[in-house]
């Protein structure tokens, strides 16, 4: 099937498979392999998008087609003219991450969250990442990650809008 | 040196590749004309394979090749001296099942999609199936072996006012790092070069190449980022073995990954584990004796010792102690290490009847381990490197405030809730595995350290930046770490938490061995301020040759004198041996440290959480403070789940893990996070390198469902002996 994807910004025509899930399609066809892959049952997380800037969306139980028209942010569209994203910095000073598996998932669930909710406390924050996993830092860090770039955020607010 | 680096918790250097998606992780490379392969599992657990019916997946779109026992050529069992693998058997080596998911064929086709409907319809006709073995009941097939005795603890506990005999049971777990495991492998000319999610790639050269039967030096392994490990990505298993085989047939590079599912049945998983623990008391707490008796279940066909009495005799001051350990055949996948192997289920059973103890005695459970602290390793009979365990109960008893502790069971409340506190020491062994290193000095003013080690999420590029800035003064931005390829030297495994004390010995003598040659460079060189001084009189400080008494004045920047010199760079090697597994140590060497934690209990709403935890630890000198913290923080939340939530099971008819998956095998999310408190003593450990420090990725899981344990039972009155404390139990 054809569809047209905008992924970052960018515009994609392709021909895939019905059965091609949206991860297969991002990592394998576009090479964007900054979307991870760690479950087949929908409870890591670790493969989340934003699909058109305000929906987190599990990209291993969208089939590529159901994107078809639609814009997807993933992890390598958060950093813009070279300059990481609040988020993306936050997790590296507050060592929201070990191993790294997860913080793709987790940034994207992030930035969806703080466009519905600028400045969330830390129990809506606990609450929207309650789908990613991490099993490596506790995720302390990561929470104290998320609170960084919501107050880093409300100075710029500029700064939270990507790809769009 | 110059002092400052270590010892700041400086942000990981690799950050930014993994915040950007640009770090990749072994599925993420890939290669031209790569195809890709799925393994078909059996689905019975104890039988043999009568046929395989391959002719309708044959037919499907897209496929390249089906692989099983009569096609997939030579694969060898490597010899004992290769190194270590838990799995020895190379796929389809006969057609025996022994274990649910143990893989009959391969299946490899231009897409996954394409081989993953294909596997589907592979028809696999089993015969003489039976009854798996799967029974939870541990006895020892064989007499067990006898790791450690002292005294005469038989007579001991018969002569002894206050004994316990108690016997605890840890679950199966699996370690689930959200990462899959993978392989890709291409084979050229050149032999294989395998991209492997491993925690060991020297380890994984070594054997992979006997059962490959090709020469070491044709076989690479490459891992640049891995997505956590937890000990089961340290040894090979047999989906990397059947992707280099492919590799190999097909003449083009395979991509395999294996699925959650899989990653139940075939790349191990913590061993169940039964033990009896006895120990024996004076009336006033002084510990007679202290027997641990630990049997685990291991596969059909390879040993797998667990070890739980891996802390046991240095850990207890007791005159009489035995410690054994045994194993009994299933047909399960073979166990391997997961996080603190031996230890944590070994701490668990004898922290919890400690705390049985306290409470036959009526003493505090930690006055009861300040009393009985010996003074020495009383197994091995020699002195401890460093051991400041005491340390940790009082600083641990003093953070929490469990002074303030009412022991009555159920006499503590708060908010509705019913308060548990409970304690527990833990310790992990420190020791280094062998490494080699190479630091080069470029003229540009950058530094490279090659270390053929890895980076499994903890830290160690960063640690390793750290040593170099440390030893020459050059700024971490300007060095570069290179691992996570063979083809550097060798350095250690991932595993032991060993990789930070390993390193360091063979990292610093590699940077000073560069730094004296830049300093040889200095003397030789026509118009230059150290021409014709002797090298000793030289020293390289913050990145600048001086003259070592100062007086002249004078000084050069390293990279001027290379580039004076027309020398790209300069370079030294350094290398130290293993101190692991030394058969008469002169100390020893471990870690320590106490949690201390609240659980509330909701008996109405069966709700049990656990609230925070105050843990303290001692492991010499911390490197990085954020980034041990950091391990610690993960490794406690990991102990609410294994107290808690995990158990993998297995199905008494089929011998499927049933519940692998991640909705079905619980591990602890955000929601279970407790408050943390976390402590490091600061007593460096020069006995076990020239910095003292040991390591931290294991030890804070040790201790952590004994204290738990002890906490339901000060909430509850009911001591949970069998892991997970589930809530069922408590009804
Ligand atoms: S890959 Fe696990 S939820 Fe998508
Ligand atoms: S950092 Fe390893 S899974 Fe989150």
């Amino acid at each position: 099937m054809k569809i047209a994807v905008t992924v970052n910004g960018e515009r994609y025509e392709r021909d895939v498979e019905p059965r091609t899930l949206l991860a297969y399609f991002l990592r394998e066809d576009l090479g964007l392999t900054g979307t991870h892959v760690g479950c087949d049952s929908s409870s890591c997380g670790c493969c989340v998008v934003a699909m058109d800037g305000d929906r987190a969306v599990k990209s291993c139980t969208m089939f590529a087609v159901q994107a078809d028209g639609h814009e997807i942010t993933t992890v390598e569209g958060l950093e813009q003219g070279g300059k990481l994203h609040p988020l993306q910095q936050a997790f590296w000073d507050q060592h929201g991450l070990q191993c790294g598996y997860c913080t793709p998932g987790m940034l994207m669930t992030s930035y969806v969250l703080l466009k519905h909710q600028p400045a969330p406390n830390e129990a809506e924050i606990r609450e929207a990442i309650a789908g990613n996993l991490c099993r490596c830092t506790g995720y302390q860090n990561i929470v104290k990650a998320i609170q960084q770039a919501s107050t880093e955020l409300a100075a710029e607010p500029a700064a939270a809008a990507v790809g769009s | 040196m110059d002092p400052g680096i270590i010892g700041q918790s400086l942000a990981r250097i690799e950050g930014p590749l993994k915040v950007t998606g640009t770090a990749a992780y072994t599925s993420d490379h890939t290669k031209e004309r790569v195809a890709y392969a799925v393994p078909v599992g059996s689905t019975i657990a104890n039988g043999r394979i009568a046929a395989l019916n391959i002719s309708k997946a044959r037919e499907m779109p897209g496929i390249v090749e089906i692989y099983h026992r009569g096609n997939v050529g030579a694969l060898y069992k490597p010899s004992p001296e290769a190194g270590a693998i838990d799995e020895a058997r190379p796929p389809f080596a006969d057609d025996v099942i022994r274990y649910y998911g143990q893989y009959v064929a391969l299946v490899v086709a231009e897409t996954f999609e394409d081989a993953t409907a294909a596997a589907s319809v592979v028809d696999v006709v089993y015969a003489d199936v039976a009854a798996p073995n799967v029974e939870l009941q541990l006895v020892a097939d064989d007499e067990p072996a006898e790791v450690s005795r002292r005294g005469d603890p038989e007579a001991a506990y018969d002569a002894s006012p206050i004994k316990i005999d108690r016997t605890y049971i840890t679950p199966a777990e699996t370690h689930n790092p959200i990462e899959l495991h993978a392989s890709l492998a291409t084979y050229d000319d050149d032999g294989f070069t395998l991209y492997e999610t491993t925690q060991a790639i020297v380890n994984h050269r070594n054997v992979v190449s006997e059962i490959l039967n090709v020469p070491r030096e044709n076989v690479r392994i490459v891992m640049k980022f891995l997505g956590s490990g937890f000990g089961g990505k340290l040894w090979p298993w047999s989906h990397g073995t059947l992707a280099a085989a492919a590799a190999r047939n097909l003449g083009r590079p395979v991509k395999l990954v294996v699925t959650r599912k899989q990653m139940f049945q075939t790349v191990g998983h913590r061993a169940r584990t039964q033990q009896r623990v006895r120990m024996s008391a004076q009336r006033n707490g002084s510990l007679t004796s202290l027997r641990h008796e630990a049997v685990n279940d291991a596969g059909m066909l390879d040993e797998y010792d667990e070890n739980c009495g891996e802390a046991t005799p240095h850990f207890y001051g007791t005159s009489n102690l035995l410690v054994t350990g045994g194993q009994t055949r299933r047909n399960i996948g073979s166990p391997t290490a997961m996080r603190g192997p031996g230890a944590v289920p070994g701490l668990f059973a004898t922290e919890s009847a400690y705390d049985e103890l306290a409470i036959e005695l009526g003493l505090d459970p930690v006055q009861l381990r300040l009393q009985n602290e010996p003074t020495r390793d009383q197994s091995l009979d020699v002195p401890f490197s460093s051991r400041h365990y005491a340390e940790c109960l009082t600083v641990g008893a003093e953070k929490f405030g469990w002074s303030l502790r009412s022991p009555a069971i159920g006499s503590m409340r708060k908010d509705g809730s019913i308060l548990g506190w409970g304690m527990s020491g833990c310790s992990w062994l420190a020791a280094r595995f062998a490494a080699e290193a190479r630091v080069e000095l470029h003229a540009d003013g950058s530094a490279r350290v090659a270390i053929g080690t890895q980076d499994i999420g903890t830290g160690t590029y960063t640690v390793l930046a750290q040593l170099v800035a440390e030893t020459t003064g050059i700024p971490i931005g300007r060095i570069t770490v290179e691992l996570g390829d063979t083809r550097l030297p060798p350095g250690p495994t991932s595993g032991g938490s060993m990789v930070t004390a390993s390193v360091i010995p063979a990292v610093l003598e590699a940077a000073r061995a560069a730094m004296k040659s830049a300093i040889g460079l200095a003397t030789t060189l026509e118009r230059q301020p150290f021409k014709g001084w002797s090298p000793e009189d030289l020293n390289f400080q913050s990145g600048k040759i001086v003259a070592r008494n100062g007086a002249s004045g004078k000084q050069i920047d390293y990279h001027e004198v290379l580039q004076n010199a027309s020398v790209a760079m300069v370079s030294g090697g350094g290398k130290a041996a293993s101190t692991f597994g030394e058969e008469h140590p002169k100390r020893s060497s471990h870690s320590y440290g106490a949690h201390f934690l609240e659980i509330a209990w909701q008996p109405e709403i069966a709700r049990l959480r656990v609230n925070r935890v105050v843990t303290v630890i001692d492991a010499g000198r911390i490197v990085n403070p954020r980034a041990a913290l950091n391990q610690i923080e993960g490794a406690v939340v990991m102990g609410v789940g294994m107290a808690l939530l995990e158990e993998a099971h297995y199905d008494p008819r089929t011998g499927a893990p049933i519940n692998s998956n991640l909705a079905d095998y619980i591990v602890a999310t955000n929601a279970d996070t407790p408050r943390m408190d976390v402590t490091f003593l600061d007593y460096p450990d020069t006995k076990l390198n020239e910095l003292g420090a040991r390591g931290v990725g294991e030890i804070g899981l040790a201790g952590m469902a004994s204290a738990i344990a002890s906490a339901v039972y000060h909430a509850t009155g009911v001591r949970v002996r069998t892991l997970p404390i589930d809530i069922e139990k408590l009804l």
